[in-house]
């Protein structure tokens, strides 16, 4: 295993915690259990899917993303927000009272994802083109997919589009813009993101792959939803005007944005929801998904409409998003600058290291030693998958006792089948 | 019964025992296939697969190990009227066997013929009877014997070694 401890924008609060191990069971990577009725995650394991912060039902699970407060530290402080962000709100509220609600939480420019969707497009195509010989490309901007394809599917990390993600690319294009139109320093410009999920906050913390721009804070949707609706009041009746971006829209659900990047030579497939990315990866781990050449992955469900930091249900959400997209009209951005940066090579990103959980040891032979451990348990267990015992399966305790991490009485039900003999 | 086998010239004999060979596998792994039941066809393969990942057997040969499982689990379930797979693994290698309950193959060679099925359109509404599958499993193999006759079951089965 590893040395590096990975960062999660996950707590969970011990005095919450009931151990009812409902997060237990919905964890897709099982990096979650409950021990001494507390549950903690294993953070070699957790890809910061949200699963578990919306089964938790006592609030036990919270997503720790920054307090709002620390735009102040800045001079300068821009939001970019996530365009899954405008399907939050009822109709009755434009696309740009939500936008201007932003900039008065306190900033002095808001941009936003929706910006470069359609240079992003443009790039995808073009690198699909350039790569032919890997097949399909994966998609790269959902960081909870690509730590499931380190931790699960290694052998498919070449696949990735090895590009930034767009709020990355916003984050450098508006740094250097900014530093230059208003005179001011790398430090005193701060740039955040409004973001809809726990794998957002935790790219923003740990930057790698996709996201290798540096932010300097991440809100969630949810943490700031509140303040907003108190703004749009107020701004409603005062509009300014506001340059909005409709037709981007498309990058907050992953099934428009397949549709998008489809072509007469390219075939996209778009696939959301975690359990489906699984499978989805694979099958393609055993290339029976070649005809694709591109899959757009999300973990959620729609895209990131299904953010577990969003307010709003994500089938709600997606269908006001498609009217903004039908229904605006999307200002025009130079992208020339952004378009010269990527023949330069500049959003390139560095191939990711596999963070393997599926070995049981190094050595096959060793490894093969534990699972027929792992098997004798398995057989004097009920196979019930009960949870009961603080591991998502049977299996899963039967690994734990031979990987040492539990014994055989943490199985509740053999404990009372045992006291019940002892009674008899 | 008629038998049909692909061995790299020269393995023969020490190959064919390798089938054969009484010694108890390290971990036996065995699914049960329905016939016709194409939501859960494949499920055998995968579990399998993952069971291998655990062992850090080579994301290459796993892939082999994988296709060969995945279209002879398909064939039971799509051509048979059902059958079982029974997995067993080695330090060196894997040997997965499946067995069903017939109608059996009249003609092995011909069911080996790139392009060649008899899948009727249930199974083509499924998007298979390209007539790849035996192909396939031959291609990524080490070493195949398929038994069988008109009106028997039918036995296919395969090694793979995992260096
Ligand atoms: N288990 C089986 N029982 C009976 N017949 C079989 C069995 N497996 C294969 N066959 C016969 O062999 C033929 C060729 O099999 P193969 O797997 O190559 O192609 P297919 O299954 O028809 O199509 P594809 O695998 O490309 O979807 C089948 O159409 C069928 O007639
Ligand atoms: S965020 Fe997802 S992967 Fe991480 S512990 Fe929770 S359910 Fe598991
Ligand atoms: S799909 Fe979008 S919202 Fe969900 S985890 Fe991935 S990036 Fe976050
Ligand atoms: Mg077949």
């Amino acid at each position: 295993m590893s040395d590096v401890t990975y960062f999660h924008a996950i707590q969970i609060l011990q005095d919450n915690c009931t151990g009812c191990t409902a997060c237990v069971r919905v964890c897709p990577t099982e990096a979650i259990r409950v021990r001494d009725r507390k549950a903690s995650i294993d953070p070699n394991r957790c890809i910061d899917c949200g699963n578990c912060v919306t089964a938790c039902q006592f609030h036990a699970i919270i997503p720790s993303s920054d307090p709002l407060d620390i735009i102040h530290k800045f001079k300068y402080k821009v939001a970019i927000i996530s365009s899954s962000f405008f399907g939050q709100f009822t109709e009755d509220i434009s696309y740009a009272a939500a936008k201007q609600a932003i900039l008065e939480l306190g900033f002095d420019e808001v941009a936003e994802e929706a910006m470069v969707t359609g240079f992003m497009i443009g790039m995808i195509r073009d690198y699909i083109r350039a790569n032919r010989e890997k097949r399909p490309i994966l998609s790269s901007n959902c960081p909870a997919v690509v730590r499931m394809i380190q931790v699960k599917f290694p052998a498919l990390l070449p696949n990735l589009f090895h590009q930034e993600a767009p709020m990355s690319i916003l984050t450098r294009y508006l740094r250097e813009k900014i530093s230059e139109q208003q005179e001011l320093s790398d430090r005193e410009i701060g740039i955040f993101l409004i973001v809809p999920c726990v794998a957002h906050v935790t790219a923003v913390h740990q930057p790698e792959g996709a996201y290798k721009h540096l932010q300097d804070g991440a809100f969630s949707t949810g943490m700031i939803y509140g303040k907003v609706r108190e703004i749009i009041k107020r701004v409603q009746n005062n509009p300014k005007e506001i340059d909005t971006y409709p037709q981007g829209l498309t990058w907050a659900l992953s099934g428009v944005q397949a549709e998008l990047v489809d072509c007469e030579d390219i075939r996209a497939l778009s696939v959301n929801g975690v359990e489906n990315v699984m499978d989805i990866l694979s099958r393609v781990e055993d290339h029976y998904l070649d005809q694709y050449d591109y899959v757009v992955l999300r973990s959620c469900t729609n895209g990131c409409v299904g953010g577990c930091l969003n307010v709003e249900n994500p089938f709600v959400a997606m269908s006001r998003i498609k009217k903004m997209i039908k229904e605006g009209e999307s200002k025009d951005i130079n992208v020339d600058d952004l378009a010269e940066l990527y023949h330069e090579g500049e959003f390139a990103v560095v191939p990711l290291a596999p963070r393997p959980i599926m070995e049981l040891d190094k050595d096959i032979k060793n490894a093969i030693k534990k699972m027929k451990q792992i098997n004798e348990f398995l057989t004097m267990l009920p196979g019930l998958n009960c949870s009961a015992c603080g591991s998502p399966t049977c299996y899963a305790l039967a690994e734990d006792i031979v990987l040492g991490k539990a014994t055989i009485d943490d199985c509740v039900v053999l404990l009372k089948r045992h006291s019940k003999e002892d009674e008899d | 019964m008629a038998d049909y086998w692909n061995i790299a010239p020269g393995m023969e004999s020490a190959l064919k025992e390798c089938f054969t060979r009484d010694v108890e596998a390290d971990v036996t792994l065995e699914f049960s296939i329905p016939e016709k039941d194409f939501n859960n066809a494949g499920k055998g393969s995968s579990e399998v697969k993952n069971l291998l990942k655990r062992l850090g057997v080579d994301s290459e040969v796993l892939r082999r190990i994988a296709v060969a499982s995945y279209e002879a689990e398909i064939n039971v379930a799509a051509h048979s009227i059902g059958g079982k797979m029974t997995s067993l693994i080695y330090d060196d290698r894997i040997h997965i066997k499946f067995e069903d309950k017939g109608p059996g193959i009249a003609d092995i060679k011909q069911a080996m013929v790139p392009g060649f099925s008899t899948a009727d359109d249930l199974v083509r509404e499924f998007g298979f009877g390209a007539g790849l599958g035996l192909p396939n499993i031959e291609k990524n193999s080490d070493a195949l014997h398929i038994s069988s006759e008109a009106g028997h079951p039918t036995l296919v089965e395969f090694l793979i070694f995992f260096t």
